[in-house]
């Protein structure tokens, strides 16, 4: 999937719990220093942000008119 | 991996389950309640029995599991984290289980003592509820419409504990107050501006996770919370300047914003990617369509005010709303919560060799147990019409739905000890 805002993306928008999780976790140990990846959600991850923050990546996200939270990472 | 699983510094399920498996007690005892008191319990609104059962199910039901799951959930959908959780559990599910007993006892036998009581100790408890709660709320930032909803919402439940508790004190102290004015506030605060809202707020996380779904649209999500709470603000600044045609305008926005959204929640559940109807889509359908026609009463009252001067009217509206509506929406979320969470206590105590959530609760339980509560509320309407007939049937039926959950979810709980004692990979 090509996204305008990165172009390593895990669109979670359909998956049952724990996957999203278990899928950008995977994406992020392939990430390369200066490499961002897109994650879709239709609910904002707060115990993912919390993990996020304890292995320092960076992130930002935004709310669009579908109800979609588009949430960039990076390091 | 599975250690990252054990991500969320979640509550321990102690802190939950207390309530969980408290709720369908008091379900059951409005059942049992029914069965006593037979036909006189539908003679009016104002009949004791039928004011005791109706606060059995809304404190004893309804705002236990709403409490105990948001002590739960709070820090998984707001990020928002409770002190001492556990201890909050404790006294909280205490003062609502003793108070909502003391509560209807006081309406059902008329004792002053014990509704000022009750009225009193549920107030203390909720208020030292919304201060510790608020406190985590309001600590963080309003980054989506369910945290934004949440915040709404604690003022909803404050607004409608302290009507609550100025009725049940003016009950029983004789003190002169508009009672009917002051009732049809206490509700709406109650259903619109704390249940509602508090009910649309979760909808948006939970609806497009548990069923697969869409996601709601974000305008809408923002907006709905704000015209909840404006309206029922506005409702109560009609009915301090005693403004009947203003209160009648608030009912009707109300009821038509509540359509708006189960209708949208209907449209989105038609999308939904999970093939399979399992018992939450069935308990969420049976609530949403419940919610419609509970809705479209008030809204039919509003142009057309002969309808509410009917006995049954006020009947039907709290059967639709609140057995058929609200009732089947924390059902339908609790047969999703307690297997997830038994799961996920269980996972990180195993070590990822926890059972399918299915062999901790299995949907034929839940889906036979949903047919009992789905006959229960087609009953309580039928016995409207014909009370004479159809009361101890209801009651009858509203005693086997509850007894039937209380057995599925303890039954959850059995397999989930038996797991954890033994810890051998299923």
């Amino acid at each position: 999937m090509i996204h305008p805002k990165s172009k390593q993306v895990v669109d979670a928008r359909y998956m049952a719990p724990p996957e999203p999780f278990v899928r950008t976790m995977e994406m992020l140990e392939t990430l390369k220093p200066g490499e961002t990846m897109l994650l879709l959600l239709f609910r904002e991850p707060h115990p993912l942000y919390k993990v996020l923050r304890q292995n320092g990546h960076t992130y930002e996200t935004e709310l669009v008119a579908d109800g979609t939270f588009e949430i960039l990472i990076w390091r | 991996m599975q250690a990252l699983l054990s991500f969320d510094k979640s509550p321990p399920f102690a802190a939950p389950l207390r309530f969980f498996l408290t709720a369908p007690l008091f379900a059951l005892a409005a059942g049992l309640l029914l069965l006593a008191e037979g036909a006189d319990m539908f003679a009016s609104r104002w009949s004791p029995g039928l004011l005791a059962a109706t606060h059995l199910i809304t404190i004893g039901f309804m705002l236990q599991v709403m409490l105990g799951a948001l002590i739960q959930i709070l820090p998984v959908v707001a990020g928002a984290n409770l002190q001492h959780p556990l201890a909050v559990a404790r006294w909280l599910h205490g003062g609502l289980s003793i108070g909502a007993l003391l509560l209807a006892s006081g309406f059902l036998f008329a004792q002053p003592a014990l509704l000022s009581s009750g009225a009193l100790l549920l107030g203390i408890n909720i208020a030292a509820f919304l201060v510790v709660t608020g406190r985590a709320l309001y600590s963080v930032p309003t980054t989506s419409p369910t945290i934004g909803g949440l915040k709404f919402a604690l003022f909803g439940l404050a607004g409608a504990v302290a009507l609550g508790v100025v009725l049940a004190l003016a009950l029983a102290q004789g003190w002169a107050v508009p009672r009917p004015a002051l009732t049809d506030l206490h509700a709406a605060w109650a259903l619109s501006g704390w249940a509602g809202i508090l009910l649309a707020a979760m909808a948006y996380v939970v609806v497009p996770m548990f069923q697969l779904t869409p996601g709601y649209p974000a305008r809408p999500s923002w907006w709905l919370p704000r015209v909840l709470l404006g309206l029922v603000l506005a409702w109560t600044l009609a009915a301090l300047l005693e403004w009947p045609l203003a209160i009648a305008l608030a009912q009707g926005l109300t009821a038509l914003a509540g359509i708006a959204f189960a209708v949208l929640t209907l449209r989105l559940q038609a999308q939904r990617r999970r093939a399979r109807a399992d018992a939450t889509y069935l308990y969420w359908q049976l609530g949403l369509y419940s919610t419609i026609f509970g809705l479209f009463l008030p809204l039919t009252a509003t142009v057309w005010p002969a309808l509410a001067d009917w006995p049954g009217y006020s009947l039907l509206v709290g059967i639709l709303l609140l057995v058929g509506g609200f009732m089947s929406f924390i059902v339908g979320m609790l047969y999703k919560i307690v297997p997830f969470l038994a799961w996920l206590h269980l996972q990180n105590a195993c070590g990822g060799t926890a059972p399918n959530m299915n062999r901790l609760l299995s949907e034929n339980a839940m889906q036979r147990q949903f047919m009992a509560h789905a006959l229960a509320v087609a009953l309580l309407l039928a016995a409207v019409v014909r009370p004479d007939w159809l009361a101890l049937p209801a009651g009858a039926a509203l005693v086997l739905a509850n007894g039937w959950l209380l057995y599925n979810l303890m039954g959850a709980v059995g397999r989930y000890r038996r797991h954890l004692a033994e810890k051998v990979p299923a």
